[in-house]
Parts: C-alpha cells; sequence; structure tokens
C-alpha cells in the first residue's frame, strides 16, 4: 500500500522503476520538435500514463500534448504566503509589543501601518522559496542518475535530438507492442533501455 | 509620408489627422460595425455633458471639480495607452501586437483632451487655492508663507507653460507612433520598426517625466499645502492599470459585434488580466508607500491630507477606494482561471475603470467638501460626459483604420500567441 503510494508519487516526478530484467522502457528518437508533439498526443491517447518527453528547448503546446494540465505548486506559493504573513505578524507584535518594548516618538508599540512592509516581504519571501522548493519536489529535480544516461543516443538530447520515453511500469507497457507503436509514429530510432543501477558500463 | 496614408482635412484632424485607411485593411481585420459605435458613445457623452453644463450654470463650484476629476480620468487612460505603445516598442513585444491598435487609436487623444482643458483653465480659480494673489502679498491677512514659498513653481503663467509643453510632447510624439503604424499597414517599409523604436525611446524618456509632472500639477496641487514626492508614480500606476481593463473591454466588445474573430485569444486577454492584476497591486504599493511614510514621518503638512480624508465620512469613501481597489480584485484576479474567464474579466475592468475614476474622486473631491463627504450627481455625469466623447471619438478613429498593425513583421508571432 506504502510503496504503491511511494511508486505513484515517483511516477508523478518520471521516476519510474524498472520492470522484470531490469528493463526500464523504450526510449524512441525523433527527428523534429512536431514529430514528438504529435507522438506524445498519440501515446496519450493511446492509454499510456508512464511516459516522458525530453528536448533541447521547451515546445509550445507540448504541455496541453501530454495532458499534463496545471501545476498544483500555485497552492505551495499560496501556503508559503500565509505562512510568512502570519509569521511576520507574529515577529512584529512580539518584538516591538511583548518582548522590547520601546517608545519611538509617541507611536504605538504595535502598529500596522509600519509592520505592513515586513509582512509583505516575509509574504513575498515564504511564498517565493516555497514555489521554488514545491517546483523541485513536484518535478523530480535535480535527478543525477537516471537510467535513459545508458543510452549513448540521449546524450545529443541536449544538442539537436527530440526524444520520447514510455516506462516499463506503465500498465499498458508492452516491449513488442510498445516499440511497434513508436516506430508507425515515425520514431527514427527505438531502442529498449535497461536500468542497471549504478554498475559500471565498461 | 506615404502617398496612402493623407492627412485628413484640418476640421477633422483633432479627431483623426489621417484620411481613413480601411479600405486598405484586410478582411479580418476591418471593422464592420456600423456608425452606433460611435454615435452612442458620443450620444452619452453629449447627455453627460449638458447635464454638467446644468451644474456649471448653478454650482460653478462644484462642476469645476466634477470636470477636472473627469478630464484627469480620460488623460490617465490616454497617458496609461502612450506608455504601454511605447514600451511594447521598446521591447520588441510579440503578444501584444494583436492588440497594439487600440492604445495607438486612444494616443491621439490628447489633442481633443487639450481642447477638454479649457473649463479646467477657466475655473482655474475654483480649482486651485494657490492661485489666489492675496496668498502671495505679506500684508495681506490672508497672506499664507507656505504657499508664498511655492510660487516660483505654482503660479498661473508657469502653469500654463508646464501643461502647453507637456502637451506638445505627448501630441507630436503619439503623432510619430500614429502614423508610422498607419503607414505600415499600407505600404511596409522595412525601417519602420526600427523608427517606432527610435520614437518609442525619446518618447518614454519625455513621458515618463512629464506625466510625473502633470500628475503633480493637475491633481496634487489642488492641496497646495501638501506634498508627496511619490505622487507622480501614483499617477503613473493608475494610469497604465486603468489602460489594460480599456483595452481588454475595447476587444471584448469589438469581437462580440464580430470583428477580429479568432484574432484575439483568451490567451491575450489572459496577460492584459495579468498586466491588470499587477498594476492593481502596483497602484496599492505605491499608494501604500505614500501612506506610510507620511504615518512615519508625521510632519503636519503632509498628514493634513490624509486627516480630511479620515474624517467628516470621507472615511467611508477611504475604505471603499482600499476595499474595492485592491482587495476585492487583488482576490479575483490572482488565479489563472478568472483571467480566461472572459465575462468575469470584463466585469472586473468595468469595475476597475470605475474605480480609478473614483480614486481621482477620493483625491479631488475632499478639497471642495473638507467638512461633509458628498459625491456630486455632477461628479458622475461630467465624468460619463467627458468619457463619452472621448470613447466616441476613440470609437471613430478606430473605425476608419485597420483593427491590428496588419504588416507588422511580429504579427505572426502574436496571432499564434499561447499562454501554456
Amino acid at each position: 500500500m506504502l510503496n504503491q503510494l511511494a511508486r505513484d508519487v515517483k511516477a508523478s516526478m518520471s521516476i519510474y522503476e524498472a520492470g522484470e530484467d531490469q528493463v526500464y522502457g523504450v526510449l524512441a528518437e525523433f527527428a523534429h520538435p512536431g514529430e514528438l508533439l504529435h507522438a506524445a498526443e498519440a501515446v496519450r491517447k493511446a492509454g499510456y500514463r508512464h511516459y516522458d518527453t525530453h528536448s533541447p528547448f521547451p515546445i509550445h503546446g507540448m504541455d496541453k500534448a501530454m495532458g499534463l494540465g496545471n501545476s498544483i505548486v500555485g497552492w505551495i506559493t499560496l501556503g508559503g504566503g500565509i505562512t510568512g504573513l502570519a509569521l511576520a505578524t507574529l515577529m512584529q507584535w512580539w518584538m516591538s509589543a511583548v518582548d522590547y518594548p520601546i517608545n519611538i516618538s509617541g507611536k504605538p508599540f504595535f502598529a500596522v501601518e509600519p509592520s505592513i512592509p515586513i509582512m509583505f516581504e516575509l509574504t513575498v519571501l515564504l511564498a517565493s522559496l516555497a514555489t521554488a522548493a514545491g517546483m523541485f519536489a513536484l518535478n523530480g529535480l535535480p535527478r543525477p542518475y537516471n537510467p535513459l544516461f545508458y543510452s549513448k543516443n540521449f546524450l545529443r538530447v541536449t544538442d539537436d535530438a527530440f526524444f520520447l520515453h514510455i516506462a516499463a511500469s506503465d500498465g499498458r507497457f508492452s516491449q513488442e507492442a510498445t516499440t511497434q507503436m513508436l516506430r508507425d509514429l515515425g520514431a527514427s530510432n527505438v531502442e529498449t533501455i535497461h536500468d542497471r543501477g549504478t554498475e559500471d558500463e565498461d | 509620408m506615404s502617398e496612402s496614408v493623407k492627412r485628413s482635412n484640418p476640421l477633422v484632424w483633432l479627431i483623426d489627422p489621417f484620411k481613413s485607411t480601411a479600405s486598405h485593411a484586410d478582411p479580418v481585420y476591418r471593422f464592420s460595425w456600423s456608425q452606433a459605435a460611435w454615435l452612442l458613445p458620443l450620444a452619452i457623452g453629449i447627455a453627460g455633458l449638458v447635464i454638467s453644463a446644468v451644474g456649471w450654470a448653478t454650482d460653478s463650484h462644484q462642476f469645476y471639480f466634477s470636470y477636472l476629476i473627469g478630464w484627469a480620468f480620460c488623460l490617465s487612460v490616454t497617458l496609461g495607452a502612450y506608455f504601454f505603445v511605447v514600451i511594447q516598442h521598446m521591447t520588441k513585444a510579440r503578444w501584444s501586437v494583436v492588440l497594439r491598435r487600440i492604445p495607438e487609436t486612444l494616443i491621439w487623444s490628447f489633442p481633443l483632451l487639450a481642447v477638454l482643458s479649457i473649463p479646467v483653465i477657466l475655473g482655474m480659480h475654483d480649482l486651485y487655492h494657490w492661485t489666489h494673489a492675496e496668498l502671495l502679498d505679506p500684508a495681506s491677512p490672508e497672506f499664507d508663507p507656505i504657499i508664498a514659498g511655492k510660487a516660483a513653481y505654482l503660479n498661473t503663467p508657469f502653469f500654463l507653460a508646464r501643461l502647453a509643453f507637456y502637451f506638445l510632447v505627448w501630441t507630436f510624439i503619439s503623432f510619430k507612433l500614429y502614423s508610422l503604424s498607419l503607414k505600415q499597414d499600407v505600404d511596409p517599409d522595412g525601417s519602420i520598426p526600427k523608427q517606432q523604436r527610435k520614437w518609442s525611446a525619446i518618447g518614454l524618456v519625455l513621458g515618463g517625466i512629464s506625466t510625473a509632472f502633470a500628475g503633480m500639477d493637475i491633481l496634487m496641487s489642488l492641496d497646495p499645502h501638501w506634498f508627496s514626492t511619490i505622487f507622480g508614480i501614483y499617477f503613473f500606476a493608475g494610469s497604465f492599470m486603468v489602460i489594460m481593463a480599456v483595452m481588454a473591454l475595447t476587444a471584448m466588445i469589438l469581437q462580440r459585434n464580430g470583428m477580429l474573430q479568432g484574432v484575439i485569444k483568451v490567451d491575450h486577454y489572459q496577460d492584459l488580466g495579468k498586466f491588470l492584476f499587477g498594476f492593481t497591486v502596483f497602484w496599492a504599493y505605491i499608494g501604500f508607500s505614500q501612506y506610510m511614510l507620511i504615518w512615519y514621518g508625521n510632519l503636519p503638512e503632509e498628514t493634513l491630507f490624509y486627516r480630511h480624508r479620515m474624517e467628516h465620512g470621507w472615511e467611508t469613501f477611504s475604505a471603499i477606494l482600499l476595499v474595492c481597489h485592491f482587495i476585492i480584485p487583488f482576490v479575483v484576479l490572482i488565479g489563472r482561471w478568472s483571467k480566461r474567464l472572459l465575462p468575469l474579466l470584463g466585469f472586473m475592468c468595468v469595475w476597475m475603470i470605475t474605480m480609478h475614476w473614483f480614486d481621482y474622486f477620493w483625491i479631488a473631491a475632499p478639497v471642495l467638501h473638507g467638512d461633509h463627504a458628498v459625491m456630486s450627481l455632477y461628479d458622475v455625469a461630467a465624468w460619463l460626459g467627458l468619457f463619452g466623447v472621448f470613447v466616441g471619438a476613440f470609437m471613430y478613429r478606430l473605425s476608419r483604420h485597420p483593427l491590428v498593425p496588419q504588416r507588422d513583421p511580429r504579427l505572426a508571432k502574436s496571432l499564434s500567441f499561447t499562454n501554456s
């Protein structure tokens, strides 16, 4: 139960577990970003869920093609913001009215007016930190180990190649049928990736 | 000037400096609405001004303030459009090209606004306390050393000269930007984007300085003892906020009447919504900065401004301003969904346009009615009157030319713009 939940959470970050015989999945290479976009859409429509696309630059419309929807990171931002606001209010009140009250030109020990800049800044600070942290938590980055790195071909992903990867953990995955489908979608090269752990290749 | 874009005759020049180029418009970018588009707002405007004329005859003091608020409102919409156009050229913006003709058309409102400033100038004695000569005379019992100390800047000839200078600058830059863009529609010369950038760079610097001073002259000097060095930015913040609402609303009205179908998309509206949200927050940020520093400094000359707005019923208006100009739009517009839900965005545009006028009302009206808060019928009549005439002239101008800068090299990028 808990293991399944952990697997689902990791899958949402595109971190998949290898199946039998260390098969991690298949990696298909496409010649153009447009082909990758169409392939991603077709793969989604075929019912696959454990797949990801890799390209040297962001492709407009890819989120829609992959059916990713809106990120929930905005809610994490809101949580961070509210926390910051509450902390700042508490801090301003406690420091200036309780812990160390000083009379400054007859002004109230605690007043909202001069506290708002601190409340605003802490809201922004915690909201932005929460956004960055939430973003990393949701997308599973940084990810120093990825079985896809075993593919020599995949090195070109930061240069001029476009890849689509379907994981073996997907319920619909079948090595032959999935490979065939990707070839039909126009992949120039489809290879099976094995998760060999951290064992040295050479 | 190219052969195909001709000067209009001198009578029309005030409304549109060029002959109609509508026949050159691509079918999708053609204005296909009837004359009701500009006749209707014009009729509302004239009705409002007729009511205002009654106000002038019966209570001229009230009329001048009501008129000033409405006039400053129209001026700030035009200035917002001016900054929007200039910034789009400076940043070589791609997303906004399909929308740009709306603010480009708006900026030619400066000549009309210059003519409409005549009642403000005639009413200066009622509006601006510093114009009273007895305040400057040390022998007079009315002598006011503070205002006398400001006389080198706050005096009628210099005020009028400054106003003339601002309008000359704004009209000149607007003429350059409007004519270059219209010329590009019919005769796409490759050098036009570069010229637009050049005039925008000059216009940004001149516009920034002149807008800050215009805000101080027209609105801040109503309360001549008071001063706030941030007021110019406050004036800019409001105008740059309201232009987003005006643009989105204009685009929605055009689309509802069958124009620009598939040209302006929900993604463009969402970006306008982001700016509307952002500059609503910016307005609040600047407004609060002004308030907080005055609160902290606690100098009598400065705190008086807020004192006036926190007693005799004005505290209600101040609370409405805070809640309706900031808190409600902040909560409504923060989400992605509300900026893409066009009926809601359209409602918020009307809301913010109204609140922007209310902001100027809140600045000006307590100067007149310091001892009891009141909103006069003439305030609303003068606002709707001026805004109606302003919108009528704008729609008329819009109908005479293509609705989109149809030969802009970045138009294709704007048409295919998405927000995902």
